[in-house]
Order: C-alpha cells, then structure tokens, then sequence
C-alpha cells in the first residue's frame, strides 16, 4: 500500500459520492479501510454516504472510529453531530457540533446543526444566535459559489 | 441536512393538505432558486423540490419554504378548479412573433448599425419564450415571497440575502441582448421585476429586515431600510426609464395583493382564492403589456406539447412572416433563415 494509491483511492469515493453513486463510493472507501484500517479520513468519508442513504447508526459508528484515529477531526465531529440529531439524541448531538466548532468556527454545518438542536431543546434564543453564525458562513459559500461559476 | 423545525413542520403541513408526498434533493447542477418539479404541472407521482448542493442551512430552508408556497397554490388549484398556465398555440405564437418583429423594425429604422437579419429572427423567438416564462413565474414570486415572509419570521434574514441575489440575477438577465431587443420588450421586462423588487420593499418591513453586518455583502447596506435597498439598484442603473412602466406595474400587482390576508388560516380555500388572484394579477399584466392575444390558458400538459412543438411554431410563424423569402431548418427545428 502506498499513500498515493490511497489518495486516489479516497479521491474516486469522493467523485462517486458527489454524483450521488454511493453504491460505488463506498467500495472505493472500503478498499481504503483493507488497505489501511487506521485512515481516519476513510471511516468518515464512508459515514458521509452512510449518513445521505439514512444508515444514522452505521453513519454514527464510523465517525466515532474516526475520532478514536484522530480526536481533533473537526468534520468528523460535525458529522457525528448530525449522525446523532437524525437518531433524536440532541443533547450528544448539541455536544458533538460544540466539539467540531472549538476546532473549526467556519464550519456553516455544524452551526446549522447546533442550532436545529438547540431549536428541538427549546433553547430558542441560542438557537437563534447558531442559525445567524450558520447564514453568514453560508453566505460567504454561497458568494465564493457564484463567483467561481461566474469565473468558469 | 436537517431542516429546522418550522419548515418541517411546514413541509409536512403541505403535505397533508395536499394529501402528496415531498422529496427533497440536492443537486450540484441546480438552479440557485431550486426547482420545483411537481404533480400538477408533470405527470410524476411524487413531488419534488431540487436545491443547489451548496445550500445547507437556512437558504436550503428559505427554497424549500418558498417552493412549498407555490404548491400549495397549484394543489389547491388543481383540487377546487383547474390549474391553468400560460400556454401558446401557433397562432397565439404567429402573433406574439409579429407584433414583436414589427416593433423591432420600428426600432431598426432609428439605428445606424441595422441588425443582421439571422440575429434578427433568432431574437423574435428567444423573446417570444422569454415573455412567456417569465409571466408563467413573475406573478407567482412576490406572492410567495410575501407568505414565506409573514408566516415564517426566523427566516427574514435569509429572504433578506436571496432577494438581493434573486434581484440582481433578474436585473442582469436579457443584458447581453440588450442592442438586439426593442426597447419597448426590454423595458417591459426589466419593469416587472421592477414592480416586484419595489412590492417586496412596501411588503417586507424594513426593520426585522435589517442586513447581517458580518455578511460582506451586506456591509455597504449598513443602516439603510429594505426598500432603500432594493431601491437604490434601480435608480443607480440605465433601467431607470423601466421605474415609469414599474410604478404602474407595482400598482396592478398592488390592486390583487392588498386582498390577501397574509396570516389567515392556511387552507385549500384559501390558497385557491390566492391562485385567482394570481391569474387576475397575470391577466393584468398581459393586458397592460398588450400581448392580450400572445398566450392561451391551459392544463400544464398543453404547455409542454407546446414547447414540443415550439421548432415548429417558430418555422411556421415566419414563413407567415417573411413568406418565401424564409428557409426552413431541417426537421421542424428552430433556427430557419432568409
């Protein structure tokens, strides 16, 4: 196994996943995890499609070994987030989005996340505060989106 | 992506009015208003509202709203009368594509530099189907936008950004066509988003409105009200002559929607009644844009065998027009010449 071989391996599991062929993405991420079962990046991306194709359970699994490789995975613990509202468990969901925010405050998901479940906890208000910091980083994606359409 | 909880419990609520089911897709290649593609306009058997990939949270919010709006508009059309659109014949097309060719040369006998005769012919048709998709959408928009406002308040500042987006898509539109059309089709057109930008600005109240001052965007708007926003783009541009034809645009739209009562119950009466006022609103406009005879109402089936057939149409209209001087494309298929 080499790194380049797992590179290519994860970036056609992307490519798949992005043109929703998640059949196909999670045999690339599973030929990833044979090769290299300590690749944090491969046990998330398969919770990704996990999560998009409903398997919250498995979706959630995935993202906890991922964080056993690798405890400051930022995406992972957003992921876990949002494993964890689809399951009704807001409180760790709520916990996990923190977690993901403390290591990356740019991250328009997990605010967004943080503040359905704060919403579902009837903390309104909080909720409110994480849906305003979710719109202006979603803004600013949104911006940089139709800038490069613009530019292509 | 979850939705946040009074979407979802908006969703659901249309679904069960509507007794339909809603899918909600992402999609990498999708328009930035989303897309609404649903039962009563095609023939599928569940709904479906299609939004940018990129959108996760509130804007992915604000267009499913939006699109849920205009279902329930078209479901309880479809349940308590029949739901029309703005279909075209041959003969309404024949005459839509004339009054446009005559205005047309009106103008190019003011030019200097005429317009070749091929752009010419490409541009009656390009205008022609421009007009009817935008009076199938424009009228439907400040309706929906005015309910998803009143009736789901933690997503203003959300509308507040799309607007602004959706109106500077709108104003850019029909830009690089802008020596080709008559300037009569060309102000016509800026004036209905006009009238709507201007609607939206007398509707929308200004201070629950206010810009997100973290948003770059956002930052020159700092302090100013909604309606000096959506203002101030129309003033600073060459569409200005477009504010004559807007401000009695804005009054027809006016006349309609000063009859609805945003916050009343939702029911399937009604978003019918809201539906009529819609097409009125619609009659209006073709009325004051006089193309009375340019399009039919009809099942949104007539519609689609319609742009079918919309090559051949076009052929025939122009053989009607130019006589034998006109060369049919192979086929049928749009793009003949002299």
């Amino acid at each position: 196994m080499t790194t380049n071989e797992v590179i290519g391996l994860l970036r056609k599991g992307r490519a798949y996943a992005s043109r929703t062929k998640y059949k196909e993405a999670i045999t690339y991420y599973e030929k990833v995890l044979a090769l290299d079962p300590d690749n944090p990046e491969a046990w998330y991306l398969r919770a990704v499609v996990f999560i998009e194709t409903g398997r919250n359970t498995e979706a959630l699994a995935d993202c906890e070994q991922a964080l056993r490789l690798n405890q400051n995975y930022a995406a992972a613990w957003s992921k876990k987030g949002h494993a964890l509202y689809n399951l009704e468990r807001y409180n760790d969901a709520l916990f996990a989005c923190t977690r993901a925010l403390a290591l990356n405050g740019n991250d328009a998901a997990a605010w967004y996340i943080k503040g359905v479940c704060l919403d579902e906890l009837g903390r309104n208000d909080e909720a409110q505060e994480a849906f305003g910091k979710s719109l202006e980083l979603e803004i600013i994606l949104d911006m940089e989106a139709e800038k490069k359409k613009a530019g292509t | 992506m979850p939705l946040s909880k009074p979407i979802r419990q908006f969703v659901s609520q249309t679904e069960t009015l509507l007794d339909t089911e809603i899918s909600l897709l992402r999609n990498p290649e999708a328009d930035p208003n989303g897309m609404l593609v649903d039962v009563y306009t095609y023939d599928i058997e569940k709904n479906m509202i299609i939004f940018p990939a990129h959108y996760l949270g509130l804007l992915k919010d604000f267009i499913i709203a939006r699109h849920c709006v205009h279902l329930l508009i078209k479901g309880a059309a479809a349940k308590k009368s029949r739901y029309l659109v703005c279909s075209f014949t041959e003969d309404s097309m024949y005459r839509g594509i004339h009054q446009i060719y005559i205005d047309a040369l009106k103008d190019e006998a003011k030019k200097e530099k005429k317009l070749p005769v091929h752009k010419l012919i490409q541009m009656l048709n390009i205008l022609y189907t421009n007009f009817n998709d935008d009076i199938n959408e424009l009228p439907w928009n400040p309706i929906t936008n005015a309910s998803v406002y009143h009736r789901m308040p933690q997503i203003r500042k959300t509308q507040l950004y799309y607007l602004m987006k959706e109106g500077k898509m709108d104003m850019d539109e029909m830009m690089e066509y802008e020596d080709v059309i008559p300037r009569r089709y060309f102000v016509l057109n800026k004036s209905m988003f006009y009238a709507r930008d201007q609607y939206l600005a007398k509707t929308l109240p200004a201070d629950q409105l206010m810009p997100v001052v973290n948003i770059p965007q956002m930052k020159k708007f700092n302090h100013l009200e909604v309606k000096e926003m959506l203002t101030t783009r129309w003033t600073h541009t060459s569409w200005y002559q477009s504010k004559i034809f807007g401000d009695t645009m804005l009054e027809i739209m006016e006349k309609y929607l000063q009859k609805i009562d945003w916050n009343a119950e939702p029911g399937l009466d009604y978003f019918h009644d809201i539906y009529r006022l819609g097409v009125q609103m619609t009659n209006h406009f073709i009325s004051y844009m006089s193309m009375k005879d340019w399009f039919v109402w009809e099942p949104p089936k007539h519609l689609r065998e319609a742009q079918a057939r919309k090559g051949e149409y076009e052929n025939k209209a122009l053989k009607k027009i130019f006589g034998d001087l006109f060369e049919e494309s192979p086929a049928g298929s749009p793009g003949g010449k002299l």
